[in-house]
């Protein structure tokens, strides 16, 4: 056994470009490989759509800030998003013509999978090994592995007492460990998103505790905290909230002699924060979802 | 034989051997009347041979004392070695305070708390510091970094090592001991992250192998003072179909390490996660792997959040006061907390 000399080591860790300089900024450069990122959010904050970003520009070379390499989107919630990944790959296409020409279609290089259950997950994760060892000639290694979403392996075969929660827990730690040892021993990066549950006053469990730079989490004006429980926030490296709030950012239509009021202008915001990581401080930023994909609105 | 030294006459040494008493030892529990009948003397003569016997045990040195029991200490000089005890400063005043000077080598120091509080933080800071020279009143050793999360980053440590290199460049002219003639040992950030042997490991059958190991590799390298563990608990949450397996590989891991750290005087960090647990009604933050693992370790400190501060708490010691201190994690690694309403409260 010998231990690693930390400074043969490339000198910084290995980051997977979101697509967008102001979003890699927030994350240090992007999602780290070798490390396991969540990233949590109520429904339709954008958590798939930056997961499938995260398919195309896994696929850029390593100068454009890409691990050059394919990714596997394994997902469990709702059927596999199509429109929107050809939406993505249109754009894609457009702004890297030379590398996304119409004889490389950036899908050849994204592989996809259902899962049900988490023993589901870890078989899929038992066969990828035998696949990452000997990987194909053709195409490019596995470099990005992302699990959309982990809660919903777990919403059916478990009951909320005290023996199921531990089994469940023990899985939390299995599933962690298998996809913590393929990322480092075949430099991947593993995105998870995670759901969110509400939170509510006077709530004596542990999921009232307070993880990480954020004291409380808010998102459309409810007090939620992630899904799973302090044992799954054990088992990963690094989370990321999405929020989403709406925010009255003027009056219209307000008739000139005063007597409608009009209509108060609403916007929806939304907002990336940094609830830990072992390598960033806390920094948020407002994104938004366009058709082109998710990007990171100057401040 | 030791009893030739000692201020008697020829005669009194001779019938001494002749009896069979060749060392000190031997006379330290015998009566003067038993002596006298063994001897063939007078009481009043024994009892003088056994006053200069015990006259000259004082006067040796401590090292080679009459004990009974090969390899026992008298709490003497237990004493004496506590106060030349060394410790590893965390580069928090408050945490130190409360800590006694910092961490302690020689002992195992257990710390917990919820994800994203600081714990690989303090454990990255601890094996930067631990590299600080004597010169600069550290302990100039080097450190094991044993990872089995993937939470190490290279440029965060990096960036320790950094700020430390700047904090020691900043207060040269203060710490530096001893005349002009020694040299400045001016360490670079890469020297530091050169004398942190990193270990991944990625089953606890690695865990467990490397621990046991690891008295073979420091023997190797003498100059390790300090064994980071970041975290012991991970590889053994996940289902262990015999939960007696578990309790007894974790009771043989802990035991090698509390061997190691007397044995080579290093400090022993490990870094724990926590469980809620349900007791008397409520849930509770408890430091994982169960009571059977809180005896593994000497001292026990906890990390929580209380409002927006962070704080570390000394739940188990036997030597230090139940205490809190506030800390922050900052750039540049664990220092004072910034606030103005921080409160140091001694329980």
């Amino acid at each position: 056994m010998t231990p690693e000399n930390l400074l043969l080591r490339p000198p910084h860790t290995q980051y997977c470009t979101l697509g967008c300089p102001i979003l890699d900024a927030v994350l240090g450069g992007g999602i780290p490989c070798n490390s396991i990122t969540e990233l949590v959010s109520e429904s339709g904050c954008g958590k798939t759509q930056l997961s499938l970003q995260l398919l195309f520009t896994a696929q850029l070379p390593r100068r454009l800030n890409g691990l050059a390499g394919s990714s596997l989107y394994i997902y469990s919630e709702f059927s596999f998003p199509n429109r929107r990944l050809n939406q993505l790959v249109e754009s894609f296409r457009s702004s890297h013509p030379i590398l996304f020409a119409s004889y490389r279609d950036p899908r050849d290089y994204i592989f996809t999978r259902d899962c049900q259950t988490a023993h589901d997950l870890l078989d899929v994760l038992l066969l990828l090994e035998s696949r990452l060892k000997n990987p194909k000639q053709t195409g490019l290694d596995i470099k990005l592995i992302v699990i959309d979403s982990i809660a919903a392996l777990f919403r059916s075969e478990f009951e909320n007492n005290a023996g199921d929660l531990k089994r469940r827990s023990s899985l939390f730690f299995k599933i962690s460990s298998v996809l913590k040892s393929h990322a480092k021993r075949f430099g991947i990066a593993v995105v998870v998103t995670n759901q969110v549950v509400d939170l509510f006053d006077g709530n004596e469990e542990g999921s009232g505790v307070r993880v990480g730079n954020l004291e409380w989490l808010y998102t459309s004006g409810r007090r939620v905290c992630p899904a799973l429980g302090l044992s799954w926030a054990n088992c990963v490296n690094s989370r990321v909230f999405l929020s989403r709030r709406e925010v009255v950012e003027g009056v219209e239509n307000q008739l000139p002699d005063g007597d409608c009021s009009g209509f108060d202008k609403k916007e929806k915001r939304r907002e990336l924060h940094v609830v830990f990581a072992p390598h960033l401080p806390y920094s948020s930023c407002e994104f938004v979802i366009r058709k082109e994909g998710v990007f990171g609105v100057e401040r | 034989m030791e009893v030739l030294r000692l201020p008697l006459s020829a005669s009194q040494k001779g019938k001494l051997i002749s009896a069979g008493y060749t060392s000190i030892a031997s006379l330290s529990s015998i009566s003067p009347s038993h002596l006298a009948l063994e001897l063939k003397i007078s009481e009043t003569e024994a009892l003088e041979i056994l006053k200069s016997v015990s006259n000259g045990s004082r006067l040796e040195s401590t090292s080679n004392s009459h004990t009974i029991v090969n390899g026992a200490q008298s709490a003497w000089e237990m004493l004496q070695e506590e106060e030349t005890l060394v410790h590893i400063t965390t580069s928090c005043a408050d945490l130190d305070n409360i800590l006694g000077g910092g961490i302690s080598c020689k002992e195992v120091t257990e710390i917990g708390g919820v994800p994203g509080i600081g714990k690989t933080q303090l454990g990255i800071q601890l094996a930067v510091n631990v590299q600080i020279p004597y010169d600069y009143g550290g302990v100039g050793g080097k450190a094991i970094y044993i990872d089995t999360e993937g939470s190490f980053m290279v440029e965060r440590a990096l960036q320790i090592a950094e700020a430390c290199s700047a904090d020691m460049a900043e207060y040269s002219p203060l710490y530096r001991k001893g005349s002009q003639a020694c040299e400045a040992k001016m360490m670079q950030p890469k020297d530091f992250l050169e004398n942190i042997f990193y270990f991944r490991v990625c089953s606890y059958t690695e865990q467990i192998a490397l621990v046991n190991y690891l008295d073979k590799f420091i023997t190797e390298h003498k100059d390790v003072k300090a064994v980071i563990i970041d975290s012991i608990t991970f590889h053994f949450r996940q289902d262990f179909d015999d939960m007696a397996l578990r309790t007894r590989v974790l009771g043989g891991m802990a035991l090698n390490l509390m061997k190691l750290a007397r044995k080579f005087g290093l400090a022993v960090v490990i870094l724990n996660q926590v469980t809620t647990k349900y007791s008397d009604g409520s849930f509770r933050l408890a430091l994982a792997l169960g009571d059977s693992w809180s005896h593994a370790s000497t001292n026990r400190i906890i990390l929580h959040w209380n409002g927006n501060q962070r704080y570390a708490y000394i739940d188990k010691s036997p030597s230090l006061r139940s205490a809190s201190a506030p800390y922050s994690v900052t750039p540049e690694g664990i220092r004072n907390s910034a606030s103005n309403n921080k409160r140091i409260k001694n329980t």
